[in-house]
């Protein structure tokens, strides 16, 4: 059973997801929050359904019910429909999911759960088929959704379950 | 030198992803400057995190000076006398959430929020993810010499 929230979510009704959350009680973070999660979707180099599956690999991880619900609509757009999203589960290694798309997962994975140097081989194959600066992207990535899920947990509220949900960026 | 990218140190490698690299470190950097919860308090509990995380490197940083007695002591803080009641509080909740933040309680969230109220926690929780991410980037980028944990 959900318990109860435990701060209270500002006033405001902006339509703006973050502004509205509990996050927009401190000010002082939300003027960095908005951009740089912006940023995260706009401004490096792996696409917006790259994108989405680490952040939806991480919400599994944390066990976010809210993370895993939502899907963004630019990701969609990206080309990450349901039957590709239902393969980002521990048997991904054996899913259809292409190569590229198995090691953005198993970098996610390192993150979560052996925040450490990857093994040699993870990380020919990583270098083989990203960039630098693709992997820098993926690594603030998987940072930033990560930290901002397991707040999202850990101020309670969250239901046991909820739909499917398409939202837009915040912006 | 990092395997992920040309570099040794967290700015660097930061550098090389213009408009997040720098937004994030521009996030970190606010909560130094938090009116909802001292910064003295939140270097305790990134410190406890890199203890946790055995990161030589993080441990090595110092953001904002601390009591000599209190670094000294962080590993044993439940039985140290250096430690205050809000001090405690935030290192409690900071224990928990470095292991899963779905296991903090209400009596912890609590003992956070009576001496800081609801933007205090909220505020802490934030820092939490983000002292937690940057201390999770420099071991899986290779920055940090974890081999140790003499703390």
């Amino acid at each position: 059973m959900a318990g109860a929230a435990r701060v209270r979510a500002p006033d405001s009704s902006t339509g703006n997801v973050i502004r509205d959350s509990a996050l927009g009680i401190v000010p002082q973070t939300l003027s960095h929050y908005l951009p740089l999660n912006a940023a995260i979707w706009d401004d490096g180099p792996l696409n917006a359904a790259e994108i989405e599956m680490a952040r939806l690999r991480n919400a599994q991880g944390v066990g976010c019910v809210l993370c895993k619900a939502v899907r963004y609509d630019i990701a969609i757009e990206a080309g990450l429909d349901e039957d590709k999203v239902q393969m980002i589960g521990d048997q991904f290694e054996n899913s259809g999911l292409t190569p590229r798309e198995k090691l953005i997962i198993a970098f996610t994975d390192q993150y979560l759960n052996n925040p450490g140097v990857p093994s040699p081989g993870l990380r020919r194959q990583l270098q083989a088929e990203f960039t630098p600066q693709e992997l820098l992207h993926l690594s603030l990535v998987v940072a930033y959704f990560n930290g901002f899920s397991r707040c999202a947990v850990a101020l309670g509220g969250m239901p046991d379950e909820m739909p499917r949900t398409e939202i837009s960026v915040p912006r | 030198m990092a395997w992920i990218a040309p570099g040794d140190d967290r700015q660097t490698l930061m550098n090389q992803l213009p408009g997040i690299g720098d937004r994030f470190e521009g996030l970190y950097a606010a909560f130094w400057q938090l009116p909802q919860l001292p910064a003295a308090t939140l270097e305790l509990c990134r410190l406890r995190l890199a203890q946790l995380h055995r990161s030589e490197r993080d441990w090595a940083i110092e953001e904002v000076a601390v009591p000599r007695a209190q670094r000294d002591e962080l590993r044993q803080w439940p039985d140290s006398p250096h430690f205050d009641a809000p001090e405690r509080a935030c290192l409690a909740l900071t224990e928990v959430h470095a292991i899963d933040a779905a296991a903090i309680t209400d009596a912890q969230a609590e003992a956070v929020k009576q001496y800081f109220g609801d933007e205090g926690l909220v505020a802490l929780l934030q820092a939490l993810g983000v002292f937690d991410g940057m201390i999770r980037l420099g071991l899986l980028w290779g920055l940090a010499d974890s081999s140790g944990d003499r703390h």
